[in-house]
């Protein structure tokens, strides 16, 4: 799963049937300590993450076709978890 | 789902029978720093290298794309297809504000 930060989103009337009505979220991949982590992709998103808060994003996409409700769904990232505190201890 | 640019088509001449008249777009990846504001995508290459992806959405050249890569592309398909990118998204308008 990748820690991210929502950074904007995006509209799309014309996509695939099982995206119809779920939020699609720019979420930049961060690392601990919030510096970003190569490009950013795009996730679905339930939950209602707000802009620059960041995020836990599944990068697998079983979980969401789950939520999507669709098993021939293409869909595969999905943010699963809105972050409240990152506290990053000292690495032995 | 990543964002790109359609830069070209690509038509196959001989495939195997599971691809045999798809349609396939050249997709140039978005950056971090080469995100598109508002409906006009972004001008120039980015430096990533560009997928070629499935199309059944009708994407054309110019476009902006959200596409999928990985096993999860070849979900749509009924039987086992050999394809790891697909275009999921026809983008109309990007709302991108990144923290400086």
């Amino acid at each position: 799963m990748l820690l991210a930060r929502v950074e904007g989103s995006l509209i799309a009337t014309r996509k695939h049937r099982s995206l119809n009505g779920w939020r699609l979220l720019i979420c930049q991949p961060m690392d601990g300590a919030g510096v970003p982590q190569g490009g950013p992709v795009v996730a679905i998103d339930g939950l209602g993450a707000g802009l620059h808060q960041p995020v836990i994003v599944s990068t697998d996409g079983a979980a969401a076709r789950h939520a999507v409700n669709d098993p021939k769904s293409p869909v595969r990232m999905m943010v699963i978890g809105i972050v409240d505190e990152i506290s990053r201890g000292a690495t032995r | 789902m990543r964002l790109g640019t359609v830069i070209g088509r690509v038509t196959l001449c001989q495939t195997i029978p599971a691809l045999r008249g798809a349609r396939w777009l050249l997709v140039s990846p978005f950056a971090r720093g080469h995100f598109q504001q508002r409906t006009e995508p972004p001008a120039g290459l980015s430096r990533e290298p560009s997928p070629v992806i499935y199309d059944d959405l009708g994407g054309g050249l110019g476009d902006t794309v959200g596409f999928v890569e990985g096993r999860e592309a070849a979900m749509p398909f009924d039987r086992d297809t050999p394809v790891d990118a697909i275009n999921v998204a026809l983008v109309d308008d990007v709302f991108y504000s990144p923290l400086p």
